[in-house]
């Protein structure tokens, strides 16, 4: 059995599993300490479901701590840059486009060296020994011990970062340290900046992975634990500490796949409402569809991969207005037990719409019976009117999708969408974060520029997809499970020689042993 | 004389992606590399072509290659203007005004921060009014000019200076040379005089892609809100007419490279029918869009892309399937209208076994 828990930036949810089969569920506020928090969910589903500890094969986490670390500028080490680009590139600096409180939290601690590739493979320049001891120096007088490494073209040959690192790792022992193409795909300024993120949450990753593992310890849970990711896959723990970077977008991945395994679809349209807001998001073959832009993690440009999702200011809590016509964005959010109008309180909430219709029991029933019949009626089309709008935006085509309702504020939905050609509610929806952690699977993922005229397509392909399946076996996963989810081809213009960056990404289900 | 800052080059970015049907590669480089020379210089002066004097000797400055080599090898300060600097030494011949190749990517904005770091004025105009894929193309040479001597400089500071015969031998010499010198190359080439500036170059390109993409990027969200906005704009410009083709989703899109250069198809399905589909043929910038049978744009008219929900021009390479597009076609200017540029940018010029028919006269 697994125990998959989610924690948000409000609640904690924890979910016992056999398999695809929900077992015991639980959901809390998030407390400010991490182990204690863990601590508790691991508790209740345990207890709930009268199993032992020694039970349990795998324990899956998702987390929004790293996200919020960026967006708050809280927790962040001092980090150090070196660029591996001269003599081209030095007029983009690292962190040139960063905003400046997070640049001066972190440290302006930038350096360029001679090094890195051309699209060819060739090197722009060979490294130089003096040039980078004494910038290694320099970096360990300040005493920073947190150091991104970039290198032109490094996606393509990883050598100059791999060389930087070890001299890093010689005059520094126990630096931290981020390589870009590790982390990124091609564009170096994003992959750097991702780097530079990763790198700056060390610490705070190495602590948070350590409360978690002593958590699990305490409640004598010995089995390896998971951290979801951006694209709905794990890493081992182990792994977090290097890569915490990559969990940025995993709690609305989690609810898309959580919402895939509670319905049993793997195509659909999945709205996750919450208190506040509502997210759309894509099922394709189970998994998120991607987002196709850069993304800014708080305000920071970076092209991780990340589910494209859309928000909308829609909730439980939301207030209704003019007679039903206008709702939200404006909630009583995490307040709503309090001053809903079935709970005693005096403001008009959607909670309180959907009691009026019928579509859910909550609270006092009898504090709402005055409602005007007609304003019930205007909200309820409202609500649903909104939905509707979102789906649209987001949905692939015009034909109606299946739409599947997750998250607490589901209740809220209770007739026809126009968008839907099927409207799913599935038991244990509330949970469907605590879900998506637990049943995530394993992935690789390799990027190269390759020339058509050197190498055949089929060739390539082939190499990479492998280089890309030794990725996810080591990464955990089972190898009879093994199965490509993204071939991305990406030709180069004006090239003579059939250029073409190849990204080849492999998932495959967690091996438990 | 007008000038234009630092604070000017999102919206001509924006603008700019938009004019370059496609092409032009990812803007945000060479935004923030001009953003962050017009602080440090200051803004740059615009010239109008029409004001450029008769003595003056003004040369044509952009990159030639791979778009996508700009996003790992990063410029240099000095890389542009050293191509510029190059060419006043070989040639002997000093530089009055720089003019820009074409309005579309970045090559819209290097020549104005090399113009701020030279103090030279930039001329607010350039060779296409739009992006296309090959040098002989430009309306420069289409004109009168002759596109050499070149020089052609890579990041390393190595240059190579090309005579060549005509502007189709020097397209074909500066491709292998971009491909030879690691992909990216800057050029200073198409030196003229006031007298050929004023006849080839397409005026006003510059400022009138910074106010479309300052529409664009003030109001955002549904393309359809700004349509009104931008059918005004573009009906007091030189380019008179814009048109909306289509609005649907992107059904299928595959490239190749052939011949040094991305050709391909794309297939967009309508909105309001599903039977009615839209194929786009793709040589790196958007050439030709047919419905059904019946061809609605073609070369040397505009074919423009936005993504309908965010107004955000969308590149041939970023194009996938399941986006929710608007297609726009918008009329060339009167500079492609005469039979020598109509030869070197017809649908024939492409390859196309079809005759090119004015955006206005398809009803």
């Amino acid at each position: 059995m697994r125990i998959g828990i989610d924690v948000g930036g409000t609640h904690t949810d924890a979910v016992l599993m056999d398999g695809l089969t929900v077992v015991c569920s639980y959901k809390a506020l998030t407390t400010r300490d991490v182990r204690q928090g863990i601590i508790e969910a691991l508790d209740a589903v345990l207890t709930d479901a009268g199993v032992e500890p020694a039970a349990i094969e795998a324990v899956m986490i998702g987390t929004t701590h790293f996200t919020n670390a960026v967006i708050e500028r809280k927790e962040l080490s001092e980090t150090a840059i070196i660029r591996a680009c001269l003599p081209t590139g030095s007029g983009l600096p690292p962190m040139v486009d960063w905003p400046k409180d997070i640049a001066e939290v972190v440290g302006n601690h930038s350096y360029m060296v001679s090094g890195g590739h051309l699209f060819n493979g060739k090197p722009i320049a060979e490294i130089n020994d003096v040039e980078i001891d004494k910038v290694i120096a320099d970096i360990a007088a300040k005493n920073v011990n947190d150091i991104a490494v970039s290198a032109a073209f490094s996606p393509a040959n990883a050598e100059h970062e791999i060389i930087i690192s070890k001299k890093v790792r010689e005059k520094i022992p126990n630096a931290n340290i981020s390589l870009s193409h590790e982390i990124g795909r091609l564009g170096i300024l994003e992959r750097e900046n991702a780097a530079l993120l990763n790198a700056s949450l060390g610490n705070l990753a190495d602590r948070v992975v350590s409360n978690m593992r002593i958590a699990l310890e305490e409640r004598q849970i010995d089995c390896p634990f998971y951290i979801s990711q951006n694209d709905g896959t794990l890493m081992s723990a182990d792994y977090i500490a290097r890569y915490p970077a990559l969990t940025f977008s995993s709690g609305p991945t989690n609810s898309l796949r959580g919402a895939a395994i509670l319905s049993g679809i793997d195509n659909a349209t999945v709205v996750d409402i919450g208190g506040t807001t509502s997210d759309v998001g894509v099922l394709a073959d189970g998994f998120p569809r991607e987002s196709n832009s850069h993304i800014n993690v708080g305000g920071v440009r970076t092209n991780f991969r990340m589910p494209d999702i859309l928000t909308i200011g829609l909730g439980g809590g939301s207030l209704v207005r003019d007679s039903g016509i206008s709702i939200g964005p404006q909630s009583v959010g995490h307040r709503l037990v309090r001053e809903g109008l079935v709970f005693g309180g005096d403001t008009l909430t959607t909670t309180d719409i959907a009691v009026a219709n019928g579509s859910c029991e909550v609270g006092d029933k009898d504090r709402i019976s005055q409602l005007d019949r007609d304003e019930v009626e205007t909200a309820t089309q409202t609500i649903h009117n909104i939905i509707d709008d979102a789906i649209d935006k987001m949905r692939p085509s015009e034909e109606p999708v299946p739409i599947i309702l997750v998250g607490g504020g589901a209740i809220l939905i209770s007739r026809q969408l126009k968008t839907a050609s099927q409207l799913i509610q599935p038991e244990y929806a509330e949970v469907a974060n605590a879900i998506g952690a637990a049943i995530a699977q394993v992935g690789g993922e390799v990027e190269y520029i390759v020339s058509y005229s050197e190498i055949k397509r089929e060739t390539a392909l082939k190499k990479i997809t492998e280089e890309a399946e030794l990725k996810a076996i080591s990464a955990g996963a089972d190898e009879s499970t093994l199965r490509v989810l993204d071939v991305e081809e990406t030709t180069m213009s004006y090239m003579d020689d059939d250029a073409a960056r190849l990204r080849i990404k492999v998932v495959g289900d967690l091996k438990l042993v | 004389m007008k000038t234009i800052g630092a604070e000017h080059i999102k919206d001509l970015c924006a603008g700019a992606a938009f004019l370059a049907t496609g092409g032009g590669g990812d803007p945000y480089v060479s935004q923030l590399q001009a953003e962050r020379l017009l602080k440090k210089y200051g803004p740059a002066t615009l010239m109008l072509p029409e004001d450029v004097p008769d003595d003056f000797f003004v040369v044509s400055l952009g990159m030639v290659g791979a778009p996508t080599v700009t996003l790992e090898q990063l410029p240099t300060e000095e890389e542009a203007i050293g191509a510029l600097n190059k060419y006043e030494e070989v040639t002997g011949k000093k530089i009055d005004a720089i003019v820009p190749f074409e309005v579309g990517g970045g090559n819209s904005t290097i020549p104005l921060y090399v113009a701020a770091m030279k103090g030279l004025p930039c001329i607010d105009g350039d060779g296409m009014g739009r992006a296309l894929p090959e040098a002989q193309m430009m309306t420069f040479s289409i004109y009168g000019a002759h596109p050499t001597p070149a020089v052609v400089m890579d990041s390393f500071n190595n240059f190579v200076v090309l005579n060549c015969e005509d502007a189709h031998k020097f397209e074909v010499e500066i491709r292998a040379q971009a491909v030879k010198m690691g992909g990216m190359v800057s050029s200073a080439e198409h030196g003229m005089s006031g007298s050929l500036v004023r006849r080839s170059t397409i005026p006003g390109t510059i400022s009138f892609a910074t106010q479309i993409g300052n529409l664009m990027r003030m109001h955002g969200g549904l393309i359809d809100v700004i349509q009104p906005e931008l059918f005004e704009f573009f009906g007091q410009s030189d380019y008179g007419i814009i048109k909306h083709l289509f609005t649907g989703k992107v059904l299928d899109s595959y490239r190749e490279i052939i011949g040094g250069y991305d050709v391909g198809t794309a297939e967009l399905q309508s909105f309001d029918d599903p039977d009615k589909k839209m194929l786009l043929y793709i040589k790196n910038e958007y050439l030709v869009a047919r419905v059904g049978e019946k061809i609605v744009a073609s070369v040397p008219d505009l074919i423009c892309i936005v993504e309908q929900e965010t107004s955000r021009p969308l590149n041939a390479e970023r194009m996938r399937y399941g986006q929710r597009v608007s297609v726009f076609g918008i009329g060339c200017t009167h500079h492609y209208r005469s039979p020598e540029a109509l030869k070197v940018t017809e649908p024939r010029a492409f390859g196309f076994d079809l005759d090119y028919v004015p955006l206005e006269e398809i009803d």
